[in-house]
């Protein structure tokens, strides 16, 4: 044996890896995206793929459980109750006539930004 | 009020014991899954709070059609055919997460951010939810508003998230889960 874990143990490290890479790139999307509606999208990616991987991975390391059937109902959970809350703020952003920023938007403001440059 | 005194008596679309008995086992479940143990005196705990819980939430959980003709209840749904799609709306997810982490991790942002329109039509309350819900749980489109019509009003971050929306597939989806008719009407935008 080159080191001490075992198969379950590497599987695991592998999923919750793969999850936290999601985490990241959910925060990139956060800080790189311009306007409010784009952002939310952003968080999208962690609250699905992010927080399934973490949790198939805590799923295996901690093998067949009650614990494992309780972190399965709280992933359950999670994947029934956040859209709500991405939907709400959107809705509420939506009805208040926030302004839906659209792709001629963005070269419109690429364009003013190489101005102010030259 | 009007629309509340139909929905009165509304014809209940299933069998209310069959609801009854369901709900009560799931959350007999639930209890159980969340005590851990098998001793007598939480199994009887648990056999009586579901009970009451049953009893104060099932009226609580049929929501009325349109028409107010009919009632549906919230978790009538077929179990298989839910699981089946819900392995469905996983791989969907997979495909999506991939689409949005390549857009917005790439070099330049690979975006085209617009509103999309639509009009899906069934009869059961409930597939509005679980479209909208669906459509929500897909990074790269998020439900903005639904209204009493069944006009969906759904942000789109890429053009392929776009599409995926409008092409039908998940209307489909939907209402194979309920095995209802429905009508899918793409709304064009005006230029």
């Amino acid at each position: 044996m080159i080191c001490d874990f075992t198969i379950r143990e590497i599987l695991a490290t592998i999923f919750v890896l793969g999850g936290s890479l999601f985490f990241v790139g959910s925060a990139i999307g956060m800080l790189r995206l311009p306007d409010f509606y784009t952002r939310i999208h952003a968080s999208g990616n962690s609250e699905t793929l992010g927080c399934m991987l973490s949790f198939i991975g805590l799923v295996i390391y901690e093998g067949l459980t009650i614990t494992a059937l309780k972190m399965v109902m709280i992933f359950t959970i999670v994947f029934l109750a956040n859209p709500i809350g991405s939907h709400i703020l959107s809705k509420a952003a939506y009805k208040s006539g926030h302004r839906v920023l659209t792709s001629k938007d963005l070269e419109k403001e690429e364009d003013e930004d190489a101005d102010i440059h030259h | 009020m009007i629309k509340q005194e139909s929905a009165d008596n509304a014809r209940i679309v299933g069998s209310p014991m069959v609801h009854n008995v369901s709900l009560f086992l799931l959350l007999f479940a639930f209890w159980m899954a969340l005590v851990g143990t098998l001793s007598t005196k939480f199994i009887i705990y648990g056999l009586i709070t579901a009970a009451v819980t049953v009893w104060l939430c099932y009226p609580l959980l049929l929501v009325p059609n349109k028409d107010g003709s009919k009632k549906y209840f919230v978790f009538g749904v077929p179990v298989f055919k839910f699981i089946s799609y819900s392995v469905w709306l996983m791989w969907q997810l997979v495909l999506a997460n991939i689409d949005v982490l390549k857009a917005t991790t790439s070099q330049e942002l690979d975006i085209d951010p617009k509103v999309v329109r639509f009009y899906f039509k069934v009869d059961n309350p409930m597939a509005y939810v679980v479209l909208a819900n669906s459509i929500t749980l897909t990074p790269g489109t998020v439900t903005l508003n639904v209204d009493d019509d069944g006009l969906f009003e759904i942000h789109a971050l890429t053009t392929g998230a776009a599409e995926g929306v409008l092409d039908g597939s998940f209307q489909k989806k939907v209402a194979d889960l309920y095995g209802e008719a429905y009508e899918f009407t793409v709304v064009e935008e005006e230029e």
